[in-house]
């Protein structure tokens, strides 16, 4: 055994790749085994060739600062995540029925609101929230489905488990991502492919323009599918435009698109107006009209939502989504399956205290030091307090803002997110990760072998976000043994 | 298949600043072989590459002496200057960042790499040691680049608007350099006489016609001839007769193109008037003068037909 691998130890947390005993996971045998017999100089010369094919292939994220915006190149681990595909078909389930429930929620919170009259969810959490955009009310979009595109960010605990952190509804990134690090890992360890049957996960983009391309109001052979982006300077972009050329769709931004008086979207090309059927949206519903939303959003198409609702444009995901992205409704996901699919969850969430219930609040602010507290409506990793973590003036100063705000809090167990070997300045250590599969849903559903595996490149960090310090890895399903 | 306005005013403008790199490390090239050759006393100074570029007012607004190392610093590595070889290679390199998805894959690594290495590389160019290994190297890539485009780009509309850019650059710079180029050489003085071939085959090899040149017309080299030969000559790639020919072929199939076409058509009879012979220094100048202006024109002609939105 090489001498990186030797001293590898994960403490207590679950490891994905290497078990309590040392030895390498089923699924990861072929992999770690061949990682082991590299030499400290062979594996610094992948990963010197992997920083390369990052800066050559221009995967890039943007940072913003107050300096003005950076463009870094991709952060990536070279050594895989494996799991074993028996495992993952159970995972994907469960994202599938979890994807479903939550349509058949937001469709009902825009139309008859069942679930709020029968009192399984508090009326006053839904219809409160800044996420609940009445502008929706009566729409029903095809196939019943609003959130045609969900990015759930999943940990696994100490048990094993995957539980589901949060169900991102309204633009989830880092698909694309998740396709150039398996190109990148084809490029520097093409030998790890030759005794692994892998799940491929390079026709997502195929995958996205089907499930788009269901929902064209015109029955057309092809469709005209746009891709919507804030522009160059979104942290995304590289996304947009990467999504954009994988299935032919043109990549527009909000001036690129007009509203005609017979309420069809159109797009300005130099052939003149073209007719458009289905908009992926990247931009934030609240910028996507200024008639309807901001006023001052320049990003946007005046008159979207009118063509929206008069059923002449489809758009991916359906404003108003972000309903049941919020994690206070988060802890009533368990009940919302139970509610419309009559099925048991098969995949865990995690439990959810909110700071709204007397009860729950007490707790929370009894046990700040154990919990971690997050805004009920933040992405990105932001005014998070991770509470074991935390100092005690920044506990302070959540138990003031908890009770200021209750609505806008909520906390839970601090997971031990489970950790995989990654390659730290040449040595191998344990890092903790976190794992965001896709969920399409059109007329069909599908979930992505895999997702975008992020880690925290911070030793004992627990925050995996590229903008905080996160990096990313590759992500095997495997069938069968290695 | 058709693209959106926006995307194809990026591609336009793609092209022309990837040719404007090309064309800038030409004429620094060709002038740093030529300052080798003449003989002390004779020199012409180095801000004749700012006339030529009519690039004066900006380079004096930032440096006071127009030596070798200013002028050679501003041309190759200023990222004040809109039209420096590193500042073209990183707006060239923002257009294909937006409009990655019409291009072939390749277009990006390539174009990203060129801005890699000029932005590693171009300040420390400056001085005479490096500078023509990097102005090799620039004018390679961007060969390699317009090649690439050449060969894999099918011949819709992204082929279009960057031909379109690529060879009004082109007709540009060219212009640019027989202006300049004929008027220092004729309007020198008589003792310099000697080195007036020097000259010429520079500004001819910065258009990279030298070799076409002495084949097509012969060995003499002779100002009128080779005017006549790098602005009408209907062989020669980098002839301006041979691009407004190659944007009209662009032009033909486009929507919407009869001004644009009427404008390349009143340059093209424009330029059938040009008779070196018959012109004095003077003359030539106001003739590129008037000539330039049409090429304005025509781009604003393009801008208003394709790029900017039109309302329902």
């Amino acid at each position: 055994m090489n001498n990186n691998w030797s001293s590898y130890d994960p403490g207590g947390f679950y490891d994905e790749l290497i078990t309590e005993r040392g030895a390498p996971r089923v699924a990861a045998r072929g992999a770690v085994g061949l990682l082991q017999g590299l030499s400290p100089e062979d594996m610094a010369s992948r990963r010197e060739a992997a920083e390369l094919a990052i800066r050559e292939m221009g995967i890039s994220f943007t940072v913003y600062t107050e300096g003005g915006n950076i463009d870094r190149a991709w952060p990536f681990d070279i050594i895989p995540r494996v799991i074993s595909a028996r495992q993952w078909q159970q995972v994907s389930r469960g994202l599938i029925q979890r994807s479903r429930a939550l349509n058949r929620f937001i469709d009902d919170i825009y139309n008859r609101q069942r679930i709020l009259a029968d009192g399984v969810v508090p009326a006053e959490i839904v219809l409160e929230s800044g996420n609940y955009k009445p502008q929706c009310r009566g729409m029903s979009p095809r196939y019943g489905v609003w959130a045609h595109i969900c990015g759930s960010d999943l940990v696994r605990d100490n048990d094993g488990r995957f539980y589901v952190l949060e169900d991102n509804l309204r633009v989830p990134s880092g698909v694309s991502y998740m396709v150039e690090n398996r190109e990148i890992t084809k490029r520097v360890l093409p030998e790890l492919f030759e005794n692994y049957s892998i799940l491929p996960v390079d026709d997502y983009p195929s995958r996205l323009y089907r499930t788009l391309a269901s929902l064209s109001p015109r029955e057309r052979k092809r469709p005209c599918i746009v891709v919507l982006t804030p522009g160059i300077y979104n942290s995304a972009y590289f996304e947009h435009a990467f999504l954009a050329q994988g299935m032919g769709a043109e990549l527009v931004e909000g001036p690129d698109l007009m509203v005609g008086p017979d309420e069809c979207v159109y797009m300005r090309t130099v052939d003149g107006p073209v007719r458009v059927d289905v908009i992926y949206r990247r931009i934030d519903e609240d910028f996507m009209d200024p008639e309807v939303f901001r006023e001052d959003s320049v990003l946007g198409v005046p008159g979207l939502m009118r063509a929206w609702k008069a059923g002449k444009v489809a758009i991916a995901n359906a404003p108003g989504s972000g309903v049941a992205d919020d994690k206070v409704v988060y802890a009533y996901v368990p009940e919302m399956i139970r509610y419309y699919l009559k099925e048991k969850p098969l995949v865990d969430s995690v439990p959810t205290y909110l700071c709204m219930r007397e009860k729950d609040r007490e707790y929370v602010l009894d046990n700040l030091d154990k919990l971690v507290v997050k805004p009920a409506n933040e992405s990105g990793g932001y005014g998070i307090m991770v509470g074991p973590h935390a100092s005690k003036a920044v506990r302070k100063k959540f138990a003031g803002l908890i009770a200021k705000n209750p609505r806008n809090y909520i906390a839970q167990p601090t997971l031990s997110l489970s950790t995989a070997p990654t390659y730290c300045d040449g040595a191998i250590e344990p890092r903790h990760l976190d794992l965001r599969p896709f969920i399409l849903q059109g007329r069909e559903s599908w979930v992505t072998p895999g997702g975008l595996t992020r880690v925290a490149l911070v030793k004992g960090s627990l925050v995996v976000n590229s903008s905080q310090g996160g990096g990313s890895k590759d992500t095997w399903i495997v069938e069968g043994k290695a | 298949m058709t693209m959106l306005s926006r995307v194809a005013d990026r591609l336009y403008w793609m092209a022309r600043y990837l040719e404007r790199a090309e064309d800038t490390a030409r004429l620094v090239a060709s002038y740093h072989m030529l300052i080798m050759d003449i003989p002390r006393g004779s020199e012409l100074g180095w801000d004749v590459l700012l006339r030529i570029l009519d690039a004066e007012p900006q380079f004096y607004s930032r440096f006071r002496v127009p030596n070798e190392q200013n002028v050679v610093k501003f041309l190759l590595a200023d990222m004040d200057n809109h039209g420096s070889v590193a500042c073209s290679i990183r707006y060239a390199r923002e257009n294909v960042r937006t409009t990655r998805d019409v291009l072939p894959e390749e277009t990006w690594e390539k174009v990203n790499e060129l801005h890699l290495y000029s932005r590693e590389l171009a300040e420390k160019s400056v001085g005479r040691r490096n500078r023509q290994a990097f102005l090799d190297e620039v004018v390679g890539r961007c060969q390699m680049i317009n090649g690439m485009l050449l060969t894999t780009l099918s011949r819709d509309h992204a082929h279009r608007f960057s031909t379109i850019g690529h060879l009004l650059e082109r007709c540009d710079m060219t212009t640019r350099v027989v202006d300049v180029g004929v008027m220092e050489i004729m309007e020198r003085d008589e003792r310099f006489a000697a080195i007036d071939p020097l000259l010429w085959s520079c500004m001819l090899q910065s258009l990279s016609a030298l070799g076409a040149y002495r084949r097509v017309v012969g060995p003499l080299l002779e100002g009128g001839a080779i005017a006549e030969f790098v602005l009408k000559d209907p062989l020669q790639p980098r002839s301006v007769a041979f691009c407004l020919r190659g944007i009209r072929e662009a032009l033909k199939p486009l929507a919407n193109n009869t001004e644009a076409l009427r404008q390349l058509d009143s340059a093209r009879r424009k330029l059938g008037r040009f008779n070196a012979e018959a012109m004095n220094p003077e003359q030539v100048h106001r003739y590129i003068d008037d000539f330039q202006s049409l090429l304005n024109r025509l781009h604003q002609a393009i801008s208003r037909a394709w790029f900017q939105p039109e309302s329902l």
